[in-house]
């Protein structure tokens, strides 16, 4: 006997309890609330923080839309889609203007959000102190003591090794001034997304049982010193290859053959939606 | 009651959480009370708000007239399971509007703040008030606020001024999820700063 899912996969004990934490790291902003994460039918450290959020958060009417480094069709995204869509029956959308929820893995769309939707992001490793000290009791006493001396070393010395601030992604951050905060495994350049995002953020990290949120409205700053100021990564004088976008994040592609270098939007949506845009105005232009 | 727990509470949900994430922003509950016949000791946005978190996993104690008390106490236990307790351990502190002055002092003085290692160790109140509006009274700053916001809950003013002696040593304090008679919902978390612009 094949019995139907329970609606949104959980059973409503498991959603009051991942309710309750998202409702306290709303309110403290940047903090890492403790929960109880469930086992779920995907792999942990494939976004299943994520999909609890998503799966505690999501009604009958809601749009979702899911992108994994920028894309809504790889595996992970087709996945999650999949399971979400499966136990709710909602509509997906691949518009980040139609969604209402967006689940997404390395990055912040590259269209602005709306006061209306909620950014869940998946975050692998959630405490930023762990290179500093891999005892979890000692990070939480860290944070309880506004300790963060070790995160600012660990910049200190990539400048003193690399001459600049080497983090590729997971750049930390302040948020409300106090917490300090991974930005989950997003590039520099979506860090200045957060700061005063219209959005709602809700991040979640399964394996390491973790919820924390940046409300909308709220002061995000990067780690910088006053001589090595925080910068995103620069694009200058790259431009898409398919759409011609300057102002956002390029995917550097490599042909194995000619070695040859080009660059392509790494929102695949982003790309798409400026893409139909030209070819409409194309259209309508060959037509007088 | 005829309210879906899993469909109506999950929209309750959305909005108290909607609400929590833009402090002073009221959400209305129309929809879902208009569904609920039943009389209750409490209005119905206060019940909705405290069925949609709580379970047996956490406990609650209500601060009411004495007969309130009791009857708000077996409805929330018998429909969540969840169980009663003192001031000082319980995880949600249900408050009516009617509640004595001298128990809200005591519940003020005597719940959870949570401590600097786990600051989620807090007591969230929900508070009946009668009317919600987004007139003067109080002036809001803070996380999720765009500027200033305006709330008047009609309560004491007493009530703001004790909530924000609980809250003056972030990330320590309370947060609060305020319910109306008109099925509206507000919240105040502990980062929001609360200035009485409004003597009641």
């Amino acid at each position: 006997m094949i019995t139907k899912p329970h609606f949104a996969f959980f059973d409503e004990g498991s959603k009051k309890e991942i309710r309750r934490a998202t409702l306290k790291a709303v309110a403290i902003p940047g903090y890492q609330v403790p929960f109880a994460s469930r086992e779920m039918p995907i792999a942990r450290g494939w976004g299943t923080g994520g999909l609890q959020l998503t799966l505690s958060l999501i009604g009958k009417d809601d749009v979702l839309k899911v992108i994994d480094q920028g894309a809504d069709e790889s595996v992970n995204a087709v996945s999650i889609k999949k399971l979400v869509r499966h136990t709710t029956g909602v509509s997906v959308t691949e518009d980040t203007g139609e969604a209402n929820i967006i689940q997404s893995r390395h990055r912040i769309p590259e269209k602005q959000l709306r006061e209306d939707q909620i950014l869940v992001l998946q975050v692998p490793n959630p405490e930023p102190l762990r290179k500093v000290e891999a005892r979890e009791y000692l990070t939480k006493r860290m944070h309880a003591e506004d300790d963060y001396s070790g995160a600012w070393l660990l910049l200190f010395e990539q400048i003193m090794k690399y001459g600049r601030m080497s983090t590729g992604a997971e750049h930390p951050v302040y948020v409300n001034g106090r917490y300090m905060m991974t930005p989950s495994p997003i590039p520099r350049f979506d860090n200045p997304k957060m700061h005063q995002s219209k959005a709602l953020i809700l991040l979640g990290a399964g394996r390491e049982k973790k919820i924390f949120a940046v409300p909308p409205y709220t002061d995000v700053k990067s780690l910088a010193f006053d001589d090595y100021p925080f910068a995103v990564e620069s694009f200058e004088g790259k431009a898409c290859k398919l759409c011609g976008s300057t102002d956002v994040f390029l995917d550097e592609i490599i042909d194995p053959d000619t070695g040859e270098r080009s660059y392509q939007c790494n929102d695949t949506s982003f790309c798409m939606e400026h893409l139909n845009a030209k070819e409409k105005e194309e259209v309508e232009n060959s037509y007088v | 009651m005829v309210v879906d727990q899993i469909h109506d509470l999950q929209q309750v949900y959305r909005k108290i959480l909607h609400s929590m994430s833009r402090p002073g922003n009221i959400s209305k509950l129309n929809s879902i009370t208009e569904k609920m016949n039943e009389e209750f000791p409490c209005n119905h946005a206060f019940l909705l708000s405290a069925l949609t978190f709580i379970d047996a996993e956490v406990t609650f104690h209500v601060i009411a007239n004495q007969e309130k008390k009791a009857r708000l106490t077996e409805i929330i236990s018998s429909y969540t399971m969840a169980k009663t307790e003192a001031i000082d351990k319980a995880d949600f502190i249900l408050m009516l509007q009617d509640a004595p002055e001298y128990q809200i002092e005591k519940a003020f003085i005597e719940c959870k703040t949570g401590n600097l290692h786990d600051p989620q160790l807090s007591a969230t109140w929900i508070v009946e008030c009668d009317l919600l509006s987004n007139s003067t009274g109080l002036s809001l700053n803070g996380p999720g606020i765009n500027g200033a916001q305006q709330l008047q809950t009609g309560l004491h003013h007493s009530f703001w001024q004790k909530r924000n002696e609980k809250v003056n040593e972030y990330p320590l304090g309370i947060d609060v999820i305020l319910a109306d008679f008109s099925s509206q919902v507000a919240c105040i978390p502990r980062t929001t700063s609360v200035t009485i612009t409004e003597v009641s």
